[in-house]
């Protein structure tokens, strides 16, 4: 989790490590007892990965094996989910579909949140610094600007378009749309840190720029990088499914929630709902599990909730054992 | 004085930044494949005819050539044709712009009156069903794709139970739209006294208005339960409190101390959904702005995206302005 | 002329047509309907997907295009009208090959009132009716069909495709003869010299009037014929707004007398679930175009009749010749003998479509279905490709268009049936707006192909797809035999020698499998029960003047 490694001259403020007094695993078990809700996130997240990763033996059917006798058959038995127009087995499909949709989604977080870290630091860094660097800095803010000012979903089609319809074309739209949020957080984590004094002791002691960005700013600015990342994860995962539904997205017939989604999208009003309905419900209940996931890593991160936290947790261990 | 002189320099700023948008979109959409003389002249155009039609288009300029002379027509309000409907982009947008932002604007108010009481009661108490519908409504309602959860709403509303009117545009097909004065069906039929299309538009509008508000429910609610409680934990209202002041009371300053982060998330969700909520567009076919845009990325129709882009950052530029203003009214600290 | 339905369906339309972005489903502004509730007896609304782009027919063939044209113009000849054998209440042309009668054809006159054929097959002469007028109230001369024929030739584009076709090489070939006798003279036998003046692509023009607002900037009267009509139809143009609505009248001074439903409203609705809600609710008179599921819906709703005929539509797979394997006519027949094509007719069809059997529509005289041999047999398929050398399989891809949706669910299970005969499919999904050019590119080594060649006539059918020096040859199909066939049809007037030739080149051709045979889907006409006088053209549109409430 957060744990922010606060080696290194001065002590950084703002580290997590130091609250609340237990850290580590244990810690995050006596919080997960103590929030139920957040356990049910990790549950939700662990089942659809483990389904995902062992779809070739759970699954009832091959998720791209038309069976055109088989067509549009409601739920029942052996199609607990029914079939689509095609015949290819719901249930199947479904359970397939994070393979695609997760790896999508976690890249294009991932590859968004390095470059945007890393392009935020830099950014924030050399910002406080004159010449070049500020000109530069300044630039990939006003770049970040124009991005952002864009309607996301259109720049996403966008490129998509351009690049062709892929699997890394939808990875680089995801990465492209979510750079600016990271550019910004880390900006601002760094214009804060930079001022802080034992930055400043660094610099004057002739330690290199990239040793400072290495060293001292990006270890303590990483916490909130992180609890970001985990709340974005799930809406990539929307993005993800949302660029497929509009058929900017992977290719048919791979196993993809928004494209199921969009296959049966017509005949939901003929009163097929099944093609899009389950699909719908397993993205959904996915990205609540990431949501959950996000906020027990946004109190982790936050060293204030975290200290909040772990003198509730106490006192609750100090109820338990006087009654006991 | 001091309000104007902000607003200057807003705009000093402004300029360069519609400049910057325009020029990554033109460049970005022209990277898209696909020749847009081919596809209007179709299967039988001769060699001869479509580089004719490029030169009409001015496609066989160099792009940077293209995009001044883009520019230029934008200055002069000219924002090209679309070679879907043949219209001027001005014309098409004005006609769709209005149906977007009826349906974002009525979306936010639903997602208002949702997501600020609950967010105030999620704050104000510690447990109980309250804080935790307030808790969890956020996340979950966060996690719900909305083109998926339209379809839902259609599915129990209109196919089931029959209660809406067919999910397919604004007003229904036999219905006489209202002469168009504000590009609101709602307003312009009761300012024409037409109520048969005013029933008739507020019916079409139930479901997308539900999903977008009870989906933007979610983020409205966070902020304001987040603020109300640093707000309610703050300083200020711990005097309050410890001065006697009655709970209530605390409660509605702490609010009012709280609602500039409301406004500020309000203000970017409009922004947000003014290009985002196309999907929905879609699964009702609104006819909105969005759909509009997307239409013309996916087939070579430069115009009309180009259009929407500079419309859409127009607009959120007008309501962050608004947004500034607000503030000017709601926070002394700003006068 | 080739029909391309689809290609256009999409280009205008990406989402509109089909299900996603239904890009102007924007209601507001309509103008007002005369009795939104079609009713009142003498006007007929239309739900559509999607309004005429150009009226000019020079350039445009979009869908609502085709029924403006038909609905506008006239031309000089016509098949003669028959009761569609299998739908008692719908109409059909007689198209079939009738060797008692002049060019084998029967063949009614309209602008034209009687016309001679010279035995050489190289001369025809039309005698035109009197008095009639246009809807600028000019009177119809040989001057008018001359005009035309020339514009056709100046302006290259579509006529030039039908002055081809017809073996004329130059404006001189149309000669007015007298005020209103015009002749058509070629310097070869030519067998189609009386079939295309039934296309609907060839009507005649009122010059008068187009010389009148074009001047001299505009000596063909582009500008003018784009937006408005200067002809001898039925109908004129009332109104039309892009995208939203046109809205036709009829003509009291229609030569053929003023027809039966006084105004047409042809509404853009571009999703097809939204035509048929809107038939369904009695607030249109016909929805056009709607998918198998819909149309299966509405077979049961009153008042609502559904009329299901054959039509001269044709979709397959173009097998690219040019693209290893397919250069290989043993792959090509082994990717036919694991198409499931029953199975995708009853599931993708709803029995809507019969199967492709054959090269050219089975409609047409001079279609032969002796030769199509390709009934699903995996076996058989995955020995001739060990036998092809690929006993391992291959992968390659077809690409498909995401306007029409029938393609991705045939894609689908196609790709799982070949999975059976070790052959990978990728699929690749192309957005309508530029589906077209995929398909014009000939790059693809499998894209779909929905078509009908509008001549019932099986060498222009031929001719359309299979010479090797076609525009619309997209399968790069290439057989010198074929070739030779299909020239010497072209220039022989004999035509019991000529469904002779073109039986042998079907034979040849169905051999070889350029394609990816799948279906001739149905041409559906879903109406008012009230409704009647639907007739079924090759051209697949509706005339309005047909027309009549019961």
């Amino acid at each position: 989790m957060a744990e922010a490694p606060a080696k290194g001259d001065g002590a950084p403020p703002g580290s997590s490590a130091t609250a609340g007094g237990s850290g580590g695993i244990a810690f995050f078990l006596a919080l997960l007892r103590a929030r139920p809700a957040y356990a049910l996130g990790y549950v939700i997240v662990a089942t659809v990965v483990v389904l995902a990763v062992l779809a070739p033996w759970v699954a009832p059917y091959n998720p791209v094996q038309a069976s055109p006798v088989d067509f549009l058959k409601p739920p029942g038995w052996p199609h607990v989910m029914g079939t689509d127009a095609t015949g290819m087995d719901i249930f199947s499909r479904v359970i397939y579909a994070p393979r695609i949709d997760l790896a999508i989604a976690l890249a294009g977080t991932l590859i968004s949140a390095v470059v945007g870290s890393a392009l935020g630091a830099a950014a924030g860094y050399y910002e406080a610094q004159r010449g070049i660097g500020t000109f530069a800095a300044g630039f990939v803010m006003r770049a970040a600007d124009v991005l952002q000012a864009f309607p996301v979903f259109v720049f996403a089609i966008a490129v998509v378009a351009v690049l062709g319809q892929s699997l890394q074309s939808v990875v680089i739209a995801v990465a492209f749309v979510n750079t600016p949020i990271y550019l910004r957080l880390m900006r601002g984590q760094v214009l804060s840190i930079r001022r802080m004094r034992y930055v400043e002791a660094a610099y004057i002691a002739g330690v290199s720029d990239f040793g400072i960005i290495r060293r001292h700013v990006i270890p303590n600015a990483m916490a909130p990088v992180l609890a970001q990342l985990s709340v974005n994860i799930g809406w990539a995962i929307l993005l993800t499914a949302a660029l497929s539904f509009i058929g900017a997205g992977v290719e048919a017939p791979t196993p993809e929630w928004g494209s199921m989604i969009a296959m049966g999208f017509q005949s939901i009003i003929t009163g097929h709902w099944w093609p899009s309905i389950f699909p719908g419900l397993a993205l959904a209940v996915t990205v609540f599990g990431f949501a959950l996931i996000g906020s027990s890593v946004e109190v982790l991160a936050d060293p204030a909730r975290r200290r909040a936290l772990a003198g509730e947790l106490e006192a609750r261990r100090r109820a338990r054992l006087a009654t006991a | 004085m001091q309000l104007l002189a902000y607003l200057g320099r807003r705009l000093l700023f402004v300029a360069p930044q519609l400049v910057g948008i325009l020029l990554v979109s033109f460049f970005l959409l022209k990277l898209i494949p696909g020749d847009p003389a081919v596809m209007m002249l179709g299967p039988f155009a001769t060699d001869d005819g479509l580089a004719r039609l490029r030169a009409e288009l001015g496609l066989d300029r160099s792009l940077l050539e293209q995009f001044l002379i883009y520019l230029g027509n934008v200055l002069q309000g000219d924002l090209g044709t679309s070679w879907q409907t043949t219209l001027p982009v001005t014309t098409d947008l004005a006609q769709r712009f209005p149906a977007t932002l009826e349906l974002v604007t009525l979306a936010l108010l639903l997602a208002l009156a949702i997501g600020v009481p609950l967010g105030v009661a999620g704050a104000r108490y510690k447990k109980g069903l309250l804080r935790t519908t307030a808790d969890y409504y956020g996340l979950f309602a966060g996690a719900l794709p909305d083109f998926w959860f339209g379809l839902v709403l259609i599915f129990l509303f209109y196919t089931t139970w029959a209660l809406v009117p067919a999910p397919l545009g604004r007003l229904d097909f036999v219905i006489l739209p209202p002469p168009e004065i504000t590009g609101s069906l709602l307003i312009d039929s009761t300012l024409a006294g037409n109520w048969q299309a005013l029933r008739n538009a507020a019916g079409h509008l139930v479901l997308p208005v539900l999903t977008l508000g009870l989906i933007n429910a979610g983020p409205i609610l966070k902020m304001t339960q987040s603020t109300m409680e640093r707000m309610l934990e703050s300083d200020f209202s711990r005097y309050a409190e410890m001065c006697g002041l009655p709970e209530r009371v605390v409660a509605r300053k702490a609010l009012r101390n709280a609602l500039p982060s409301v406004v500020t998330i309000v203000s970017v969700l409009y922004g947000f959904l003014i290009g985002g909520a196309v999907l929905v567009e879609i699964v009702f076919s609104w006819g909105g702005a969005g759909q509009y845009a997307v239409g013309g990325v996916l087939n070579a129709d430069l115009n009309p995206v180009m259009g929407f882009v500079l419309y859409s950052a127009i607009l959120s530029l007008v309501i962050y302005l608004i947004v500034d203003l607000i503030y000017f009214a709601i926070d002394p600290r700003t006068r | 002329m080739s029909d391309p339905r689809l290609p256009f369906l999409d280009r205008r339309s990406f989402f509109r047509t089909t299900s996603a972005i239904a890009g102007a489903a924007v209601m507001p502004r309509i103008l007002s309907i005369p009795s939104a509730h079609a009713q009142a007896g003498s006007t007929m609304v239309i739900a559509a997907p999607a309004t005429p782009q150009s009226l000019d027919c020079n350039f445009d063939v979009s869908l609502g295009t085709f029924e403006a044209i038909g609905a506008l113009y006239d031309g000089l000849l016509g098949f003669e009208k028959i009761p569609d054998p299998g739908v008692p209440s719908a109409s059909r042309e007689d198209i079939s090959f009738h060797a008692d009668l002049p060019g084998g054809v029967n063949m009614v006159g309209k602008l034209a009132e009687s016309w001679e054929l010279d035995p050489s097959g190289t001369r025809v002469v039309f005698k035109l009716r009197e008095g009639v007028m246009s809807n600028w109230g000019n009177e119809l001369t040989a001057e008018d069909v001359r005009w035309t024929w020339n514009r056709a030739f100046e302006l290259g584009a579509l006529g030039a495709f039908y002055t081809a076709v017809s073996g004329l090489k130059s404006p001189d070939d149309v000669r007015v003869e007298d005020k209103y006798v015009v002749s058509f003279n070629t310097a070869e036998p030519n067998p189609l010299l009386l079939k295309i003046q039934t296309n609907l692509y060839t009507p005649v023009y009122d010059s008068t009037k187009c010389k009148e607002v074009g001047g001299t900037d505009d000596p063909w009267a582009r500008k003018f014929i784009e937006n408005d009509s200067a002809g001898f139809g039925p109908y004129r143009l009332q109104q039309l707004t892009r995208g939203q609505q046109a809205v036709f009248a009829a003509r009291e001074d229609y030569w053929g007398g003023k027809p039966a439903i006084d105004t047409v409203v042809f509404r853009e609705v571009p999703t097809s679930a939204a035509r048929v809600q809107l038939l369904q609710g009695g607030a249109v008179d016909i929805a056009q175009y709607l998918q198998p599921l819909e149309i299966i819906s509405l077979q049961n709703v009153p008042n609502v009749v559904v009329e299901t005929v054959p039509a001269s539509f044709m979709i397959w797979i173009e097998l690219n010749a040019k693209t290893p394997p397919f250069d290989n006519v043993d792959v090509r027949r082994a990717m036919n003998f694991a198409f499931p094509q029953q199975q995708v007719l009853d599931a993708v069809y709803q029995g809507l479509a019969t199967p492709l059997n054959g090269c050219m529509p089975n409609i047409y005289p001079g279609f032969s279905d002796e030769f199509f041999e390709y009934s699903y047999d995996p076996a058989k398929a995955k020995e001739l490709l060990a036998g092809a050398g690929f006993g391992d399989g291959f992968t390659t891809s077809l690409a498909y268009n995401a306007g029409d949706p029938v393609q991705e669910p045939i894609a689908i299970i196609y790709q799982t049936a070949l999975r059976e005969v070790g052959v990978e499919l990728e699929l690749k999904k192309i957005p309508a707006g530029s589906f077209y050019n995929a398909v014009t590119e000939r790059g693809q080594p499998m894209i779909f192909y929905v078509d009908s060649p509008w001549c019932p006539d099986p060498g222009y059918s031929l001719t359309l797809y299979f010479d090797s020096a076609s525009y619309v040859n997209y399968s790069n199909y290439e057989n010198a035999e074929v070739d030779r066939l299909i020239a010497e049809t072209a220039a022989t007037a004999d035509e019991a020698a000529r469904l002779d030739m073109m039986k042998e080149a079907q034979g040849i051709i169905m051999s070889e499998a350029p394609w990816t045979f799948i279906a001739y889907p149905n041409y559906t006409m879903a109406r008012k029960a009230e409704l009647e006088g639907f007739t079924y053209y090759t051209s697949n549109n509706i005339r309005f003047q047909d027309f009549h409430r019961a």
